[in-house]
């Protein structure tokens, strides 16, 4: 009985340590910061920035790059500032879609991630510090715009 | 459809009163210990089983035996799911063994498809040679062996047209692709003659973007998407196993859906 679970146990260990060598899908991670220094549009343009419908990005949900990719928020509108520069409004934080309150995030700190987006250039705490969006001063970019918006390798 | 493995005759619900104490012994853990165990591997490759690298090539005769198994499954007529236009996602999803940044874009005027192995013309694919071949287009699922999908429109050159106009050899076992980034692969011939094997060169109408393999890459309906090797820059026919990136790392070969 004893061999038993030993050798159970040496299976299990052997089927791991294969494992874990067919899991390494991330020899270089994705969804990196851009490095010091760097403009938000200088790291996006390094990102292979392609367009995407505004109306196809509404509702998506907007994931932390790291493995467990948490959930921050969802896209509810993409917005051009008094700069002119294009901001994603994102229902932030919150519990279960209860309690988020919007923030304006420039679209070159995000990328796209297939059906969802993240957040790169910015960790959880510097977005909670964001402050609350207000629409005034800001337009609406409508629903039938192509942005650019640039990619990243899954964080998992 | 009704699985070929239900029998006709249903057994009496009463068996499951009459053997209720062996099935309660019956533990998850104990028949996942019993299935793995030193025994089992022994017998199937009759290795020393202290060392746990003989157990690592035990599994992979095990994976090996799958894929042999998934091949004689493969029904070379049969297609796999189709999905309407419109539930293309645009663009599609990113993904490769390194991050979008390292992607090194391929110039396409100066591109060619190299043919090698059991080839009787071997004569070098321009792009606009490809674009000459009849195209066929498919909107199909994507799905990562790291547990995400997403629905995709391809358009392209079947692979079989590819291989029929060069004289490629279609009884040999291996059609395997080598790439601009350094990703080889390989597939079996019964799926690289499969109508839902392309050499993509659109997605959704639009040529195929830098990220995603321009010029040209492989998608095929049936496998799974480490399978589907993207800036292919070459094509070779042989009867010799060649394998692949992440198959070299311990991935399943046939890797079908």
């Amino acid at each position: 009985m004893k061999r038993a679970i030993v050798s159970g146990a040496l299976a299990v260990a052997a089927i791991a340590a294969l494992a874990g060598s067919a899991w390494a899908q991330s020899p270089t991670p994705g969804g990196m910061p851009p490095p010091p220094g760097m403009s938000l549009a200088q790291s996006a343009a390094m990102r292979f920035p392609q367009p995407v419908r505004v109306g196809d990005l509404l509702g998506r949900a907007v994931l932390q790059p790291v493995e467990s990719q948490n959930v921050l928020g969802r896209v509810r509108q993409v917005v051009r500032n008094p700069d002119g520069e294009i901001m994603v409004v994102i229902a932030f934080g919150g519990f279960l879609g209860w309690g988020t309150r919007p923030i304006a995030v420039p679209v070159d700190a995000m990328v796209l991630l297939g059906q969802d987006m993240e957040v790169v250039a910015y960790t959880p705490d510097e977005l909670r510090r964001f402050p609350t969006f207000v629409p005034g001063g800001s337009s609406d970019v409508a629903d039938d715009t192509i942005i650019r918006v640039g990619l990243a390798k899954p964080s998992h | 459809m009704r699985s070929r493995f239900r029998p006709d005759t249903i057994p009496d619900a009463s068996v499951l009163e009459s053997h209720k104490p062996l099935i309660r012994s019956l533990e998850r853990r104990g028949l996942i210990r019993g299935g793995v165990s030193l025994g089992a591997l022994a017998m199937l490759t009759g290795c020393d089983v202290d060392r746990p690298e003989s157990v690592e090539s035990a599994l992979l005769a095990i994976s090996r035996f799958n894929d042999t198994v998934q091949a004689w499954l493969f029904d070379p007529n049969r297609l796999a799911p189709t999905y309407p236009e419109s539930m293309i996602l645009r663009p599609p999803k990113f993904n490769a063994y390194y991050d979008v940044t390292e992607v090194k874009p391929v110039d396409g005027a100066s591109w060619r498809l190299e043919l090698a192995g059991l080839v009787a013309d071997k004569r070098p694919w321009t792009l606009a040679d490809l674009h000459a071949l009849p195209q066929r287009a498919m909107v199909i699922k994507h799905i990562c062996v790291e547990g995400w999908s997403y629905i995709g429109g391809w358009t392209g050159v079947p692979l079989r047209t590819l291989l029929e106009r060069c004289g490629a050899d279609l009884r040999a076992r291996y059609v395997a692709f080598k790439t601009a980034d350094d990703y080889p692969s390989s597939i079996d011939m019964a799926t690289a003659l499969h109508p839902q094997t392309l050499l993509a060169l659109k997605y959704g109408d639009e040529t195929l973007a830098d990220p995603f393999g321009y010029p040209v890459r492989l998608r095929m309906a049936t496998k799974l998407g480490y399978k589907n090797p993207k800036w292919v820059t070459a094509i070779e026919v042989t009867n010799t196993y060649p394998g692949g990136f992440w198959e070299a790392k311990g991935f399943p070969w046939f890797a079908g859906l």
